[in-house]
């Protein structure tokens, strides 16, 4: 039976030797009796068939299959490369000196335009200034006063508890000052931007020496690939040497801009090092008391899990003495 | 037992913790003893006498020769552009480039431009000088 079986599949393998040999093997087993003409329609109907398919899975994934996207690439905006900030790892803290470098960049740099409102000079103290260092520095802004006996509101140099200044009264003068753009607040930024840290360290180092060939840039604006659109208001601020750091460290444009970017995840996050002091309290605690919850649990189960239960079938016991087959029959 | 291995890695991490908070403990007592050199230097010029250590000095003279520092990291990138990984991205931009260049050349104006082979490129670039740069800055 088998040696006949074959001997026939052999035989139509020859005969549609011609024709595509993924439809060969289906003509042996649907082989017919008028065998030279069934096997050549099999054919044409099996690959026209499979064309069709491949073909309408093809065009749909051509015509709905593909991803969409509503902007262009340089309207997208160069996506921002990851760095090895130190301070991002879960064990490590801000670099307080470089969190005393950020805010001297931010301060002789960045701050001529952008304002840092919500960061009041009492949260300096004991970040990375002494507190003699903040007051001296709050007493060089002049702030209101309430109002005196007669309705009056005077100006007093600032204290601990009042905010840094902006730079502008209002929006409206800060777009009037900057050609139309308004440079935003700086304190919640790093959390404000897709990318975070990653995407400011770009946006201040990727200023390219001219815009690539053919790019085209509106007059007052800058190319950067990074910024969405790539025409940023504000041109590149940050140069070698712009800044004598106290410390002596090199001021180069690289360690400008992750000074300052440091800084600015530390004004977004002045919690960050207590966050994460605080998630290794829990984990501490916690894998105590689950350490602990598994020997309990353990002790409390000890009785129940090594009791043996039994069971003597009495009726068989019975019987065992007369048949001695029927316990084991069972 | 996993949570052996769990507090292991706590003691381990712990124990890192420990050795960042030394290091980054050095560089600010090095700050204060260069920032009090200097106000010391500025106030007491004159009488300067006891010039309490060749520490300060050499730092004083470090910071004359960093007088004008230079970014690293165009210089990174460019190095970057060079390696296989890059290389094409690279030879894109340059072939658009020149075919841009060709256009104005010819129309006057540029029918296309290269700014997604540039971001091509600095991904590329910018990726694989990532941690060089980072490795060099403090």
């Amino acid at each position: 039976m088998l040696a006949r079986s074959s001997l026939r599949a052999s035989r139509a393998l020859g005969a549609t030797k011609t024709s595509a040999t993924r439809t060969a093997t289906r003509n042996a087993s649907t082989q017919s009796s008028s065998e030279s003409a069934g096997s050549w329609k099999n054919a044409a109907l099996a690959s026209s068939s499979t064309a069709l398919a491949i073909g309408s899975v093809a065009w749909y994934y051509y015509q709905y299959g593909r991803p969409m996207h509503a902007m262009t690439p340089a309207e997208e905006g160069l996506h921002a490369t990851q760095y090895p900030w130190e301070h991002e790892k879960f064990t490590k803290t801000f670099d307080h000196a470089a969190l005393r470098r950020g805010f001297q960049v931010y301060r002789e740099v960045c701050a001529s335009c952008h304002s840092l409102s919500r960061i009041p000079y009492r949260s300096l103290v004991g970040n990375f200034m002494t507190v003699d260092e903040a007051k001296a520095l709050a007493e060089e802004n002049e702030y209101d006063t309430e109002p005196n006996d007669e309705g009056e509101i005077e100006k007093r140099p600032g204290k601990l508890s009042d905010y840094i200044p902006a730079p502008y009264k209002n929006d409206e003068a800060a777009r009037a000052a900057n050609n139309g753009a308004l440079p935003p607040d700086l304190s919640l930024m790093v959390k404000a931007r897709h990318g975070g840290c990653n995407y400011i360290f770009s946006l201040l180092t990727g200023y390219p020496d001219e815009p690539p060939a053919g790019a085209v840039v509106q007059s007052g604006l800058n190319f950067n690939p990074y910024f969405p659109g790539t025409g940023i208001a504000m041109a590149r601020v940050l140069y070698d040497g712009l800044v004598e750091y106290e410390d002596g460290t090199p001021a180069t444009t690289s360690q400008m801009a992750k000074d300052v970017v440091e800084f600015l995840n530390w004004s977004a996050e002045p919690e960050m090092d207590d966050r994460k002091r605080m998630g290794w309290k829990v984990i501490a605690v916690g894998s105590v008391l689950f350490a602990i919850s598994v020997w309990v649990k353990r002790y409390k189960w000890a009785n129940i899990k090594t009791r043996k239960m039994l069971y003597n079938n009495p009726y068989a016991q019975q019987n065992a003495t007369k048949h001695p087959g029927s316990v084991h029959r069972r | 037992m996993g949570w052996y291995d769990y507090l292991s890695d706590l003691g381990a991490a712990l124990t890192i913790q420990s050795v960042a908070a030394e290091q980054a403990a050095d560089p600010p007592a090095e700050d204060e003893s260069s920032s009090e050199g200097d106000e010391k230097d500025d106030s007491e010029e004159a009488e300067s006498g006891d010039g309490e250590d060749a520490a300060e000095e050499e730092e004083e003279e470090e910071e004359e020769e960093e007088e004008e520092p230079e970014d690293i990291k165009d210089k990174l990138e460019e190095e970057c552009m060079k390696t296989p990984a890059c290389a094409p991205a690279k030879h894109h931009y340059d072939e658009c480039a020149e075919r841009v260049q060709g256009q104005i050349d010819e129309n006057g104006k540029a029918d296309e431009d290269c700014v997604e082979e540039f971001f091509h490129l600095m991904h590329c670039a910018t990726q694989c000088a990532a941690p060089k740069l980072f490795r060099q800055l403090r």
